[in-house]
């Protein structure tokens, strides 16, 4: 097994050693890194308050270097929690994180913020449940709170099969230890009373999946938590920045680019960058990045929209999603309901709402409370989802050396960004892939191993 | 502050007076009056509190947009009670308040207000871990908003559709011209103003300005061609015009969704002022000079005794003039022109009392009203793609790139006087409407199904408009001091200039980091200030900083409005009544509701297995299929083969996706030459229909097949049952002799005297039978003469219950329930229906590749070792002694025939050979043994029943 370094100093790059900055020098820069920025806390608020000083920046503005060890693609939650991890876990720390607008402008910006880890195979609780681990200690870990809200995730069933899935699930979640279990509608009625059990509705509710540790969080904290994370150990981010190609050699593509080719750097709009490893971490764009690298992806972008109505007192204690009426809802701590639906039917990168996505929205929210129809609607718009044929990611290494992804996120990426940074920073330190995201492979659409979460994952978010 | 005597530009009745209470306090008003200007004019300044240093606040913008004026009406949260008009009776009350308006004790977070800095909350909270939780329901409870009521019924919201030539947004002087110039050129036009009076801005202007707005409004009413819309607002535009409106003046709904394709759009929403930021801007008796000029011309009502005027425009300079004749004294009129400012608004928390100037002076006063320029509410152009770019001069935004099928007209487009708005309105109409011309040819010669388009498309008409000019106006954004930027956020720029120093310095950023311009108003008052204000922060010009995307809707819009009337038809069989009658416990099956059973689904499958049964299947998805190339088609469809099905011939066939997982099954009966009857599962028909609708469309439209689905077009009935042939036989002339009729062939002919029926020897319960497919106009009628010929012979109907125990005892596999989004066909055990020496079929590549592999789990069937104890569906197999999961329980009954527990299940190749021992863990955790069975079938394996 090669290891970053071994990989590194094996490296025919020759920018990489003129620059002079191998994976040991980076690593010894990690450990006498001398910014050592003050402490968000109560008490610091108070003195910054008192004193009327100011706080340093999050995170810091850089030229562009000519070379990186790794480049990053993508400054959402997985690009930059990949690079925190990277320069945390692995002491490297010769890391550009690079977005083509500001950090946090995908996805990452724009999703509902649904956590869990009641998922359906083996393979997904696994991952997903050191995910949600990694978001509990999260804000103590990056020291800036992410206010993750353990308020439960309960999942509706309104037909037989719905409440036989909900079963399997629960199996499957009790026999790996996470806390699910199917509850009945008397049940659903106490968690959330605005919902409407009785049997008079034309989709009545037979009952849920309960998950008392799944919840919300606040997906911008997150974003710039590890992004302040990241550039206190040294990592650059580098926002409005594009990369335009990505430069690969000896692949058997016409121009050098494809299966058996090495990445030599990128090209950007801010100039070229020599990078032995750039990982794509681009969810929406995935497919596009690369192609730039001649590696197909089996993903499809479509938008997935959601809204938010004006606030009111808090009346929904948990988080409500229904497969059958294609919608979820979460009321957040400022009082807005937030909704969310499944994807839209058509593949674009066109993230415009649609009016008749707030129409059946507001239809089936309405059929599950009917008495919020006086709430109004303020705020509606769309994100890009990287779909895969199998509801599951596309992680680690591809047929282009050097060239790794870490896309396929779907509606349900924002909850694996913590677990997802820190596998892939393992896979790109030690340079082989870890256990937890083995299954999720991009060779396994070759083998035709595909993982079985279309059912967990389609609206459940 | 009270009410002022009558003015000439008033819009109340004081003919009708009314009474409704605010905070339990009974107060009067007039017809005409808002809430708030009732309010202001029974002597209250105060409104609400503001959200997070929950400060006393009073009016600011006096209408729509006034961040200061939410509150609950009744069972209605969030009312914009400068807008919304009084109704006798209402029940008004302050929100966010505790105890009460007057006295509130979170304000006591004004005291701690420099360390609760935008975004502290990311600071803080994060130690112990643990407290979070708590901390969070106390933040929580700063949430903002009104109260919603779970008693609140889902009132009366059907929607309508219109589909106007040109849609005017905007009944202020231009947009009002353009309906006119619109209309007078034969456009079918429909006006749709905000407000609940057509004039915008000249309703408190001048005398002259309210007889042109009264002139222009008379006309519009009259116009045959206009339909007009008063306290409307288009909320959204979409994709190639399609406009929503938010109805609120619709004489039963609340609020009514409208849906307008207009083939040309003309905005013309006006300016929103915009409000001054220094310090304590948002005491009560700060306020705009359109505030001020529609709480004295619109209600009569004098917002203060003594005023500071700030003014940097023409509307500001006219503000004086109102101010005094209602009896205010002007204690001083500091113009920004030549150089004045001010710089802070001092006194108590209720109300400005004394105001400091840029020149250093200090003047008491309970009123200070700014006038420093406006924002162009530019959302809808947004929307369509336009980014608004920033006019240094004029000290505002201006649209960029319009698609052709939007104009823009009144202040959005420029400045000038009212005969120059409404001469660019009204020519603005003329071109709209000349242009809705051109689109509805365009239209007619693009839509496949329309009458040809006579001559050639014309083209676009000249745009020989005279533009409007653009008036200088100084740029005025932030004093000297650090004021308010968002009100409803409690933003300051302070909290601004702090975000942009540690790096939330680009617009979306900046924005999500403090909320400023996230609250109800979406920025109409907020953003340009914050952009000017992160402008200064980062040194860089307004242009340069960039403004940020508006989101949809323009205006908020009830759920009840969006969701309108809730439209979920049920689909019920031609039989439903006699269901119904007979005590069916119903079930919902997808879209359908059919009988689960009729008391007792034990007994229905004992009846069926010893004498007859009957079972409506009309859900069965049923698509006849018509033309030369229907096996063609079948070939690509299914797995196995279909050229050489005989005319009678019935087959059966898996259906799998390109992924090689089973996606459908059923039968196909070849009716006649080129005719074919195709069944899929309730469940997959409209799926399937799709399905072979896309292979037909996008892969092969040269083959001559012709699908139509008709699974409503027959009622279909199963008889299944040893006694069934000699049922069947009473009623039909087909002839059912065995060897003239076999299993697995179709038939058609006459039933119960109905002609035009089919029949096919089939049987999911395992038994011999029939399954009738009836023209449904006679389905009820089969089924009673059915039953009635068979009363002899022991006839009962059987509901789904006993056909899913039935199909279990025989081991066949329901696709969705035994089989799952992963199941490849392998697993199913049914390979001999694979062909892979077939040309193609869908998933073909998959199955080749598949077919070999010796690692897919396997449907088999599974008996408990204990025959009384029945594993719940989903029960999970694992490895004897551990957790790991190798399978699980898809199907379980009690079957009555075997009295026995029977199940289906999938399980991985190491546990799948017959005789293996498997691991069941039931709910209660505890383990039980099972064993995997030789066939599928748990009863009558050989098939030797239904073959009889
Ligand atoms: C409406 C909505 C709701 C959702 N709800 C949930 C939920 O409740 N729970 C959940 O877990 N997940 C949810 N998701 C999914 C989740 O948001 C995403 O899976 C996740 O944010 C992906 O993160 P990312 O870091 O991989 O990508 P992103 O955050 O999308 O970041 C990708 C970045 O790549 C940048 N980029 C693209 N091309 C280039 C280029 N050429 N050069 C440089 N940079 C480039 C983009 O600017 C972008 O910032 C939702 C998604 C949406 C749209």
């Amino acid at each position: 097994m090669t290891t970053f370094r071994q990989f590194m100093s094996s490296s025919s790059l020759s920018t990489v050693k003129d620059a002079g900055t191998s994976a040991i020098d980076s690593l010894k820069k990690a450990k006498s890194d001398p910014s050592k920025p003050p402490r968000y806390s109560a008490a610091g608020l108070l003195v910054k308050g008192a004193k009327s000083e100011e706080w340093p920046r999050v995170w810091r503005e850089h030229d562009l270097k000519k070379s990186y060890d790794v480049v990053i693609i993508g400054g959402g939650v997985h690009g930059l929690a990949t690079a925190y991890y990277l320069a945390t876990n692995h002491g490297i720390t010769n890391v550009a994180v690079l977005d083509k607008a500001y950090l946090g402008s995908g996805g990452s910006g724009r999703n509902t913020a649904i956590v869990r880890s009641n998922y359906l195979t083996p393979e997904g609780v696994a991952f997903y449940d050191r995910s949600l681990s990694l978001y509990n200690t999260m804000s103590s870990d990056l020291n800036l709170n992410v206010m993750f809200s353990e308020r439960g995730h309960m999942t509706l069933a309104h037909t037989d099969s719905a409440l036989r899935t909900m079963r399997w699930r629960a199996e499957v979640n009790k026999l790996q230890n996470i806390n699910s279990s199917v509850i009945d509608p008397q049940e659903v009625k106490k968690l959330a009373p605005s919902l409407d059990v009785s049997p008079n509705t034309r989709y009545p509710i037979q009952g849920a999946l309960y998950h008392p540790p799944g919840g919300t969080i606040r997906h911008d904290a997150v974003v710039w938590g590890y992004a302040r994370g990241a550039d206190h150990r040294g990592v650059e981010m580098h926002q409005q920045t594009e990369v335009l190609d990505i430069m690969v050699e000896g692949g058997e593509g016409p121009d050098g680019k494809g299966r058996g080719g090495k990445v030599t750097g990128v090209k950007t709009n801010r100039g070229d960058i020599s990078a032995p490893i750039v990982v794509n971490c681009t969810a929406g764009w995935a497919t596009l990045i690369s192609d730039m690298a001649g590696v197909k992806l089996p993903i499809n972008t479509h938008p997935l929209q959601a809204a938010v109505t004006e606030p009111v007192k808090v009346f929904l204690p948990t988080v409500v999603v229904s497969g059958s009426l294609h919608v979820y809802v979460s009321q957040t701590d400022r009082g807005e309901l937030v909704f969310g639906a499944s994807v839209d039917p058509f593949a674009t990168y066109s993230m415009k709402g649609s009016l008749e996505f707030t129409e059946e929205l507001a239809g089936h929210v309405l059929e599950l409370m009917p008495n919020i129809g006086r709430m109004r609607l303020l705020r509606q718009w769309a994100g890009l989802c990287d779909m895969t044929p199998d509801y599951s990611p596309v992680m680690g290494f591809t047929p282009v050396e050097g060239f790794l992804c870490d896309v396929g996120w779907g509606t349900y990426g924002f909850k694996a960004g913590p677990v997802s940074g820190e596998q892939m920073a393992e896979c790109i330190a030690t340079q082989a892939v870890p256990k937890l995201i083995a299954p999720f492979e991009l060779a396994r659409f070759e083998r035709g191993d595909l993982v079985g979460e279309k059912g967990a994952a389609a609206v459940g978010h | 502050m009270t009410r002022l005597p009558v003015q000439p530009g008033e819009v109340l009745d004081r003919t009708k007076s009314l009474s409704f209470e605010w905070n339990g306090e009974r107060l009067t008003a007039f017809e005409g009056d808002t809430i708030a200007s009732a309010i202001l004019a029974n002597g209250n300044r105060i409104l609400a509190r503001s959200m997070k240093y929950h400060r006393p606040r009073g009016l600011l913008t006096a209408d729509f947009w006034d961040p200061n004026a939410f509150v609950q009406v009744g069972d209605d949260p969030n009312v914009r009670s400068a807008h919304r008009l009084v109704e006798n009776g209402m029940d008004v009350s302050a929100q966010n308040v505790w105890p009460s308006l007057d006295y509130d004790i979170k304000a006591a977070n004004g005291v701690v207000g420099r360390f609760l800095t935008a975004g502290f909350y990311y600071k803080t909270f994060m130690k112990p871990a643990k407290l979070w939780p708590a901390y969070e329901k106390v933040l929580a409870q700063f949430a903002p908003g009104g109260k919603v009521d779970l008693t609140t019924p889902h009132m009366y919201h059907d929607k309508r559709y219109a589909h106007p030539d040109v849609l005017v947004a905007g009944g202020g002087p231009a947009g009002m011209a353009a309906a006119l110039g619109a209309a007078e050129s034969g456009a079918q036009v429909m006006l749709v103003e905000h407000n609940h009076h057509l004039g915008g801005s000249l309703l408190w202007g001048s005398d002259a300005d309210r007889a042109a707005a009264a002139e222009l409004a008379a006309a519009v009413t009259a116009h045959d061609n206009i339909e007009v819309l008063i306290n409307s607002t288009v909320t959204g535009r979409y994709e190639d015009n399609w406009c929503s409106i938010a109805q609120r003046s619709h004489h039963i709904a609340v609020e009514r969704l409208i849906k307008a394709r207009a083939k040309m759009l003309v905005v013309a929403p006006g300016l929103i002022e915009r409000p001054y930021v220094f310090a304590g801007n948002d005491k009560p008796g700060v306020m705009l000079s359109g505030a001020a000029q529609r709480l004295i011309n619109m209600y009569a009502v004098k917002p203060g005794q003594r005023a500071v005027v700030f003014t940097a425009n023409a509307h500001g300079d006219s503000t004086v003039a109102d101010l005094e004749r209602a009896g205010i004294d002007v204690a001083r009129v500091v113009d920004a022109r030549t150089g004045g400012n001010v710089v802070a608004a001092k006194g108590g928390s209720k109300s400005v009392e004394e105001v400091e100037l840029g020149d250093g002076t200090t003047v008491e006063a309970d009123l200070l009203i700014t006038a420093i320029g406006w924002t162009a509410p530019t959302s809808l152009l947004n929307l369509a793609g336009d980014r608004p770019q920033y006019d240094p001069a004029a000290a505002r935004f201006f649209s960029s790139q319009l698609p052709d099928n939007i104009l823009v007209t009144g202040g959005i487009a420029g400045d000038g006087t009212t005969d120059q708005l409404v001469a660019h309105g009204r020519s603005t109409g003329q071109h709209a409407a000349a242009r809705a011309e051109v689109v509805a040819a365009t239209l007619q010669k693009l839509t496949t199904r329309a009458a040809d388009y006579d001559g050639d498309v014309p083209s676009f008409p000249a745009d020989n408009r005279q533009p409007l000019g653009r008036d200088p106006h100084p740029e005025l954004f932030r004093s000297t001091t650090h004021g308010l930027v968002d009100y409803s956020e409690d933003v300051g720029s302070k909290d601004l200039f702090a975000a942009a120093k540690e790096g939330y310095d680009s617009v979306e950023l900046i924005k999500r980091f403090t909320t400023a311009t996230m609250g109800p108003a979406q920025g109409k008052l907020e953003t340009v200030n914050t952009v000017a204000v992160l402008a200064e922060a980062r040194g860089e010009t307004i242009a340069e900083v960039g403004t940020t995307v508006w989101r949809p809707p323009y205006a908020p819009i009830t759920l009840g409005a969006l969701g309108g009337r809730i439209f979920e038809p049920v689909r019920v069989s031609s039989i439903q009544p006699w269901h119904e009658a007979n005590r069916a416990t119903p079930i919902l099956a997808g879209q359908w509701v059919r009988p689960e059973h009729y008391g007792n689904p034990d007994a229905e499958v004992r009846n069926t297995r010893e004498n007859v049964g009957i079972i409506d299947v009309t859900p069965l998805g049923k698509l006849d299929l018509r033309g030369a190339d229907v096996p063609k088609l079948l070939s690509m469809l299914y797995t196995n083969k279909w050229m050489q099905l005989p005319v009678g011939g019935v087959r059966y066939g898996v259906m799998c996706a390109e992924d090689g997982v089973v996606m459908d099954d059923g039968v196909t009966g070849h009716i006649a030459d080129d005719h074919y009857i195709m069944t899929t599962t309730s469940s997959g028909a409209g799926g399937v229909w799709e399905w072979a609708e896309n292979w037909l469309q996008t892969e092969h439209p040269d083959w001559d097949v012709h699908i139509t689905p008709v699974t409503t077009a027959f009622t279909s009935i199963n008889v299944a049952g040893p006694k069934s042939r000699e049922l069947v036989a009473k009623l039909t002339d087909v002839d059912l002799d065995p060897e003239a009729f076999k299993y697995m062939q179709v038939r058609t002919g006459t039933i119960a005297g109905v002609e035009n029926c089919f029949m096919w020897r089939i049987g999911f319960t395992g038994e011999l039978s029939y399954e009738l497919h009836v023209p449904s106009g006679y389905g009820l009628h089969v089924w009673e003469t059915l039953l009635a010929e068979g009363a002899d012979l022991g006839i009962k109907a059987f509901g789904l219950e006993a056909q899913r125990i039935m199909r279990l005892e025989k081991g066949h596999f329901i696709v969705g329930q035994d089989t799952d989004g992963l199941t490849k066909m392998p697993s199913v055990g049914m390979n001999g229906l694979i062909k892979l020496d077939k040309d193609d079929f869908a998933g073909k590549a998959e199955l080749a590749d598949s077919i070999n592999r010796t690692d897919l789990p396997k449907v088999v069937a599974i008996q408990t070792t204990d025959p009384t104890i029945v594993p719940f569906e989903a029960s999970q197999i694992v490895r004897a002694g551990t957790n790991e999961i190798i399978g699980r329980i898809t199907s379980s009954r009690m079957s009555p025939t075997l009295n026995r527990s029977i199940c289906l299940g999938q399980v991985l190749p190491e546990a799948a050979e017959p005789g293996s021992t498997l691991t069941v863990v039931m709910t209660s955790g505890e383990r039980v043994t099972a064993k995997v069975m030789e066939h599928h079938a748990h009863y009558d394996p050989e098939g030797s029943r239904l073959r009889i």
